[in-house]
């Protein structure tokens, strides 16, 4: 792959940096602050979950200031005298290319561990009292007691995970510019996957669009993750098409193992892997229900042994189904419901605002709502709307949420 | 007047306006004399005016504070037992208003709470049994942990006998100037038996479509207010299609919304239908019955309703091709 997109499109300004404007703000301020000669803390310690711009803010205000930057990850300084030698240069002598400042920047100071390294931690806070230019730490959780010290030293700037339309308008700007066609759902869904981190959202797009002038949600399938999905073939096969128990209980002593998630990939492939015999994809449910009624049983009880016979239930026992067909070659699927349950989000979130106001205003459960009342009420929406609206009216529910409720079904 | 929804406009609104239980609603009516309660525990089948009863108590208890002293929750809609017991502890915190000493909680569906739940909210009502009341509310009585019934006085709420149900739905069309037909009303009766807010639904829905309400126009609305899917489902089962029968479960649980329980409730009525069952062999029919119950014990123990009936849809399709 050519040049990760990460740095490809790493912002050069400032106000390119996505989302956290008062982090960005507060961090303007500190380094105006520090150029003018009057700094008040002489370290800032950016802190938040990964991915949310912290470095990125860093190297973009050193291109903008036109700063010296010097960075180096903080687990790294204590390893090498070398390393520690040439940072402390740095914070104590003058600029060698000519520039006007220089910026500081350690990463990762939460990695340093204080047990082994009592050290390492002295070592920043001499950087700090020293350092005659900006000093930047970044950490992802700053409330380790054993960085107490530090962060008295520092102005604390947090960084919060990024919204998903944030990270959406990013994704959508690197389409742009590579010339990748993209609908904004397919930016939606790795946004939302990527669970507020822009770096890993920037990577997935590389990997789904590598190779391709047009994403489309089922690339995303396919493509999604690709290196999971592909094992996850391959676990669902070897379950399966297990000749014996071992073959089938040996995806049980891999690494990282999802469960839940070849649960899901089991019950969508049963079927198409144990057609036509009823009897086989029967007895392989039947040993995937139990499997589920354990792991609800450890969840519940927080009893985790319990969890073993979920897991042989659902090798060891799907496996054991009687009349399996012979084993052919078929094209495995990812699992529908996980899908559908992502395009019906919005119709059955709608509904649920509904059901929730019926529910109050008729005293009943919106459980109750749904299965009793709003069947009745769409039914009277549909052959008589001005009728319905003003029912609607009298319970204060918006037409437009009712008929986003309603579409799905008609 | 606007137009609203039936089962709320003709609510009773006070004690003597409901319908039938009529032993509950004297001994209510002492309570109110003497402004004082025992903890309540109504029981009954869906549609039979407990929660009715519960707010015409309270509104004949407090008048015009009623809305200040109670406190309505659903157990179904609470997260969890943490989250009921602190919204009771915040409730309770402050003072009745107006003159009766205590403020009355209502808890609906509180035979959804599991076992573990119900103990912790018996400790709950005792550290609370000063400035409150509690008022169960529950479909069974057996599934409400002993200590609780008997901490409580046990109301048991009968299904609204035909003639009473009738007289209700010919009050409601009058009123809204409705029109509708003597085998109309035993239409709806037959598809609601002793539920009133179900026979209600159907009348104003039915109403809706129709100039007269006739048998003709209730079966309308119910064929039209049951999925087809239910149905479709449940054949292609039988004919041994477990996949089309999957991809119909599909858009049951995740278009309409359903809930595993409420999906399996309507299989259980397709499959008892004289349609279904007619056509079933008789050494079939207990065999399904069996498989639907299993199903049932299995939904609420696990947690994924779409693996749990794919098990029974299979099981159906290999009982039906002879399996």
């Amino acid at each position: 792959m050519s040049v990760p997109w990460v740095e490809k499109y790493r912002p050069t300004r400032i106000q390119d940096v996505a989302g956290n404007d008062e982090a960005k703000k507060a961090f303007v301020a500190w380094l105006n602050k520090w150029l003018a000669g009057k700094p008040g803390k002489k370290a800032a310690l950016l802190y938040g979950p990964p991915g949310t711009g912290k470095t990125s803010l860093v190297h973009a205000a050193a291109k903008q200031y036109d700063l010296e930057l010097l960075e180096a990850n903080a687990s790294d300084v204590r390893n090498s005298k070398a390393l520690e030698r040439r940072i402390w240069r740095a914070l104590t002598e003058r600029s060698l290319f000519g520039k006007r400042a220089k910026m500081i920047l350690l990463d990762e100071v939460d990695g340093i561990n204080p047990r082994e390294d009592v050290g390492g931690l002295a070592m920043i806070l001499k950087f700090i009292e020293n350092t005659r230019y900006p000093l930047v730490l970044t950490a992802n959780d700053p409330w380790d007691p054993k960085l107490r010290s530090l962060r008295d030293k520092c102005l604390l700037i947090r960084f919060k995970s990024l919204g998903i339309r944030v990270i959406t308008s990013v994704l959508a700007g690197i389409c742009k510019k590579e010339g990748i066609l993209c609908d904004y759902q397919v930016l939606r869904a790795i946004a939302e996957k990527c669970k507020g981190d822009l770096r890993a959202a920037i990577n997935d797009l590389q990997a789904i669009a590598f190779g391709r002038r047009k994403i489309t949600l089922e690339d995303l399938d396919m493509l999604g993750y690709r290196a999971k999905q592909a094992d996850m073939f391959e676990i669902v096969r070897t379950v399966l098409a297990a000749k014996n128990p071992e073959h089938a209980r040996s995806v049980l002593s891999l690494p990282s193992l999802d469960y839940e998630m070849l649960m899901q990939w089991l019950s969508e492939n049963i079927p198409y892997q144990y057609s036509p015999s009823l009897r086989a994809i029967a007895d392989a449910y039947d040993a995937l229900s139990l499997a589920d009624i354990f792991l609800q049983r450890a969840k519940r009880t927080n009893e985790w042994s319990l969890l073993s016979y979920a897991l042989n239930l659902m090798t060891v026992g799907v496996a054991s189904a009687r009349d399996k067909p012979k084993f052919h070659f078929v094209k495995y699927s990812f699992p529908q419901k996980i899908r559908l349950l992502s395009q019906t989000k919005k119709y059955r979130e709608a509904r649920k605002r509904i059901a929730t106001v019926i529910a109050r205003k008729c005293h009943i459960s919106t459980r109750t709502a749904i299965r009793d009342v709003l069947p009745f009420l769409f039914l009277i929406y549909k052959v008589n709307a001005k009728l319905g609206m003003k029912i609607l009216k009298s319970l204060e529910i918006s037409p437009k949420t009712f008929e986003t409720a309603i579409g799905r079904i008609n | 007047m606007s137009e609203s929804l039936w089962i709320e406009k003709y609510r009773p609104k006070t004690l003597d306006e409901m319908i039938n239980q009529e032993e509950v609603v004297a001994r209510l009516k002492d309570f109110v004399k003497e402004k004082s309660l025992p903890h309540l525990l109504f029981a009954g089948p869906p549609g039979t005016g407990k929660t009715t009863a519960a707010l015409c108590l309270a509104r004949e208890l407090y008048g015009e504070y009623w809305r200040d002293n109670i406190l309505e929750l659903n157990a179904s809609d609470e997260r969890g037992i943490d989250v009921i017991r602190r919204r009771i502890k915040d409730y309770a915190r402050t003072m009745p208003v107006g003159e009766v000493p205590f403020k009355l909680i209502i808890l609906d569906e509180a035979d959804n709470m599991t076992s573990d739940a119900q103990q912790a909210l018996r400790r709950t009502m005792e550290l609370y049994s000063r400035s409150t009341r509690f008022c169960l509310i529950a479909n069974y009585v057996s599934k409400i942990i002993e200590p609780i019934q008997s901490r409580c006085a046990i109301f048991r709420f009968q299904p609204i006998p035909k003639e009473a149900v009738l007289e209700r739905l010919k009050f409601i069309a009058e009123n809204e100037n409705v029109k509708i037909t003597e085998d109309g009303l035993d239409a709806i009766w037959e598809e609601s038996q002793g539920d009133l807010r179900k026979a209600i639904n159907i009348l104003q829905a039915a109403s809706a479509l129709n100039e007269v309400v006739t048998e003709d126009a209730v079966y309308k609305v119910l064929g039209k207010i049951t999925p087809s899917e239910v149905r479709e489902m449940v054949d292609l089962a039988l004919q041994g299609n477990f996949l089309k029968a999957r991809e119909k479960l599909r858009v049951l649980l995740y278009s309409y919304g359903l809930s595993g329980l409420d999906v399996l409730k309507s299989i259980y009525r397709e499959i008892m239908s004289p349609r279904v069952l007619s056509q079933l062999p008789s050494h079939m029919q207990a065999q399904l019955i069996e498989l639907i119950g299993e199903t049932n014990f299995r939904i609420v123990e696990g947690g994924d309703d779409e693996i749990q009936l794919c098990a029974l849809l299979a099981k159906i399709a290999l009982k039906a091709k002879g399996g």
